[in-house]
């Protein structure tokens, strides 16, 4: 017999949705009062909070997803502080500032702040979901997170740095999670005046045809990340290895599994031998880096890619195809031929394609239009660069960055090529 | 023993029409062909060389290198002359990308093995010539005769390269009414033609066999959605021991359906038990398919069932060993059809075996596939790099 009922009300996640949503158009009011230089004077403060060395919510974090995702704790933790220790609370309250210079520097310009906003995580990385929840309170929209299913962490950790900050904005902040298929509590969620969505480009497009038409939407699809690797790295070896250890912590962190990580690496202009030095110095870089940040469990349909992908690079390789295949205990590396597409099962599985010039590689890039996101670059003449970067302009890429730094944006990155703030920013001009 | 020899034998065995299981005569004709695809196929040979495995040093079908399916886009997987080769069966995808083929110097074996699974597992029921003992479905209620067949798939003509186009050929061709036919055209779904069929054989009262792809039938329930329920049962509803067939995919062609939904909506449709949509696990790089075991056994548990000529195992992918009863693992199917081909397979799909109450074998079921498992070509490809890093949207 217990002395002790537990009840869990409200029982069904629809009627939770509608809770949260009266608490946090209560919550509203209290923000769209709070100067907005002062709200994004807290929300950098929050930002600072998760990206000092010693944060105790990004230490926090690192325990808690180490324990509860498929990652190794040692990869959670070297990503969490790779990445966010790239993000600076100064440039996000200069992104602030410099998105919002409409609404501070002219008087006849008004922010009308969305009533709450709902953000819809997906996938198990963290850093999206902070910033998703952080640029709509900067706006002064109160916002409801949909946790995903794949990270039930962050949601907890970002309600109380919130709090520990500012009270306004930890009473505008809430998490809920329910399953995709709880119609109910999805369309209770998508009433919000204002969403934000990270997922799949069908998850994506599914939500954006159930709005209603005045809804604003932020739709973050899926991407994937390259890199281009060219001729000086064959006449510098101290070039070439720091490119190769940098290409392992890009292929290493969070296993390769992000938008922002390599899903395939372009070589230019490299010829033999020198590509196969190359693809040696990355297997033994990616084999190094195994010891400080070691792969996570793959599941049995990332286990059964891998095999079917080795198994093909196998039978090319013994069939005088050229391509070369590299295994290591928890990598798999691929030396291609040629730059037809192939499958990148990711989970820390790299192919390097060669390409002759800029024509070949923008001819190679053409199915992906629009599908890039980032691409690392290294090893070419700065004319031969900017001629690259000039020939691939309009396929989308949206950020350049070194080996070794393709998963470490900093925090003002114009994710997708969009401007972080505004998409989300309801205008109002008086006068 | 020669090919010849192995064929006459496999011949043989397609032709009982119980499917008797003999694990030691699979296991004889499985290493005798290895032998002969070993010596006759180079980019194999070469493969296994690189494994260290031959004829040498493989005394059991485990142990059979086996060859995932990519390698029918990448290699011609052939154990006869280019010359000689008579059929060339091609996976979907289009003229720019490139694509996995089948080669095959004679479509005795290949046809041969189709009809007996399509004769057992498919049209079991309909004649009652062709039942076998025990086997109840539908016998005492369908009226016998042979079956109208309508087609959601190109015809062979329209498709030469197409392996389920050239299957359902066979099959209307052997076993088909002769007002059975295709109701694709063109890429277009010709539903004026198909209610036509359907309506023939509502008025002869003759059982009716529907067969196409997944996604051929998500397109032509979304082209009836409006139908209201009389409207659906006067034109849809199929004449009493009717059944479906689907196959493949949804990928980048319709929108995905789980199966358990596209199975019930189907059956909705046409106004059928559930049991009677029965769902195809097949492949081009394959010479024989697997069947719903529903029609043939309805009351067990829904599941595939392998002809005695082929062994699906699941293994561990990382090390490729077979892993325990009832475990998931990658799907590798050894397919003795295969003659002029590769017969050991390695599929990217994963699956189990479906356990008895006494934990033996009685079928296998298909789990789902890798992430990476539908890469036909660029288009796929980017949506297969899409997909997989997905996984972790950043």
């Amino acid at each position: 017999v217990t002395n002790k009922l537990e009840i869990d009300w409200p029982d069904r996640a629809v009627e939770r949705v509608r809770a949260a949503r009266g608490r946090l158009e209560l919550a509203a009011a209290e923000l769209v009062d709070w100067p907005l230089a002062e709200r994004i004077g807290a929300l950098a403060r929050v930002v600072e909070a998760w990206t000092a060395p010693d944060s105790v919510w990004r230490r926090e974090l690192a325990e808690a997803l180490g324990a509860s995702s498929p990652f190794d704790p040692r990869t959670v933790r070297a990503g969490l502080d790779d990445a966010l220790g790239a993000w600076r609370a100064a440039d996000f309250a200069a992104l602030c500032r410099r998105e919002l210079a409409l609404v501070l520097e002219d008087d006849e310009m008004e922010l009308l702040p969305f009533e709450w906003t709902a953000v819809l995580a997906g996938g198990s990385i963290p850093m999206p979901t902070l910033l998703s929840t952080w640029l709509p309170l900067v706006l002064g929209s109160p916002v409801l997170l949909r946790e995903t299913t794949h990270d039930r962490e962050t949601a907890d950790l970002l309600g109380r740095s919130l709090e520990a900050v500012d009270r306004r904005l930890g009473r505008a902040f809430e998490a809920i999670h329910f399953p995709h298929e709880d119609e109910p509590a999805l369309t209770a969620f998508l009433e919000a005046p204002c969403v934000v969505a990270t997922g799949s480009d069908e998850t994506i497009a599914s939500i954006r045809s159930r709005l209603a038409p005045a809804t604003r939407f932020t739709g973050y699809g899926h991407r994937f990340s390259i890199g281009l690797l060219g001729p000086e790295l064959a006449s510098d070896r101290a070039l070439l290895e720091r490119a190769a250890r940098g290409i392992a912590l890009d292929v290493a962190r969070w296993d390769q599994s992000g938008c922002l990580s390599p899903a395939v690496v372009y070589l230019l202009g490299l010829r033999e031998p020198a590509r196969a030095d190359l693809a040696h110095a990355i297997h033994e870089a990616l084999e190094r880096i195994t010891a400080e940040m070691p792969r996570g469990e793959l599941s049995p349909g990332a286990r059964t890619d891998h095999a079917s992908e080795r198994a093909e690079a196998r039978m090319r390789e013994a069939g005088g195809r050229g391509a070369q295949l590299f295994e290591g205990e928890e990598h798999t590396l691929v030396l291609e031929a040629d730059a037809h597409p192939r499958p990148a099962p990711l989970h820390r599985f790299l192919r390097l394609m060669p390409v002759a010039d800029a024509g070949e590689l923008e001819r190679a890039l053409e199915p992906f239009r629009g599908m890039l996101s980032t691409s690392f670059i290294a090893g070419f003449p700065e004319p031969a660069e900017a001629e690259i970067r000039s020939a691939l302009s309009g396929l989308g890429l949206s950020r350049y960055a070194r080996p070794g730094t393709l998963q470490c944006p900093p925090i003002d990155w114009p994710h997708d090529g969009m401007p972080l703030l505004t998409p989300m920013a309801r205008l109002v001009r008086n006068g | 023993m020669r090919r010849e020899e192995i064929e006459a034998e496999l011949l043989r065995w397609m032709s009982d029409p119980d499917w008797t299981r003999d694990e030691e005569r699979f296991e004889s004709l499985a290493l005798a062909l290895f032998r002969h695809q070993h010596a006759t196929c180079e980019p194999y040979s070469r493969y296994c060389r690189s494994l260290l495995r031959g004829p040498e040093n493989v005394t059991s079908v485990a142990e059979i290198p086996t060859v995932p399916t990519g390698a029918f886009k990448e290699f011609e997987l052939r154990c006869f002359a280019a010359d000689a080769t008579l059929k060339i069966f091609r996976t979907s995808g289009t003229s720019t990308e490139r694509r996995g083929q089948l080669l095959l110097d004679t479509l005795v074996l290949y046809e041969a093995s189709l009809l007996s699974s399509l004769r057992r597992l498919l049209l079991v029921g309909i004649d009652p010539g062709r039942e076998g003992p025990g086997h109840a479905v539908a016998a005492s209620t369908a009226p016998t005769g042979k079956p109208i067949m309508r087609f959601f798939a190109p015809s062979a003509l329209e498709a030469p390269d197409s392996s389920l186009s050239h299957m359902f050929d066979v099959l209307a061709r052997k076993e088909g009414a002769a007002q059975s036919g295709f109701d694709l055209h063109d890429g277009r779904l010709d539903l004026v033609a198909f209610a036509e069929g359907i309506r023939l054989g509502q008025n002869l009262d003759r059982p009716m066999l529907i067969g196409g792809t997944s996604f051929a039938f998500v397109h032509w329930l979304d082209a009836t959605a409006n139908d209201t329920a009389s409207e659906a049962a006067e034109r849809w509803r199929l004449p009493a021991g009717s059944r479906v067939m689907e196959t493949g995919g949804f990928k980048g062609r319709s929108r995905e359906v789980p199966r358990e939904r596209l199975r019930a909506e189907l059956a909705d449709r046409f106004g059928l038990l559930p049991e009677a949509i029965v769902n195809q696990y097949g492949m081009t790089e394959l010479g024989s398919q697997f069947y719903d075991s529903t029609l043939l056994d309805p009351t067990g548990p829904r599941r595939k069932l392998a002809p005695p000529w082929t062994r699906v195992r699941f293994v561990d992918p990382d090390v490729g060993r077979d892993v325990g009863p009832g475990e998931v693992g990658m799907v590798v199917i050894h397919d003795l059809a295969n003659t002029g081909s590769i017969a050991a397979i390695q599929t990217a799909d994963l699956g189990r075996s479906v356990l008895d109450d006494a934990g033996r074998s009685i079928g296998f079921d298909i789990v789902g596939r890798a992430s990476g498992a539908e890469a036909r070509g660029c288009s796929i490809a980017t949506d297969t790099m899409l997909e997989a890093s997905g996984g972790t949207a950043s």
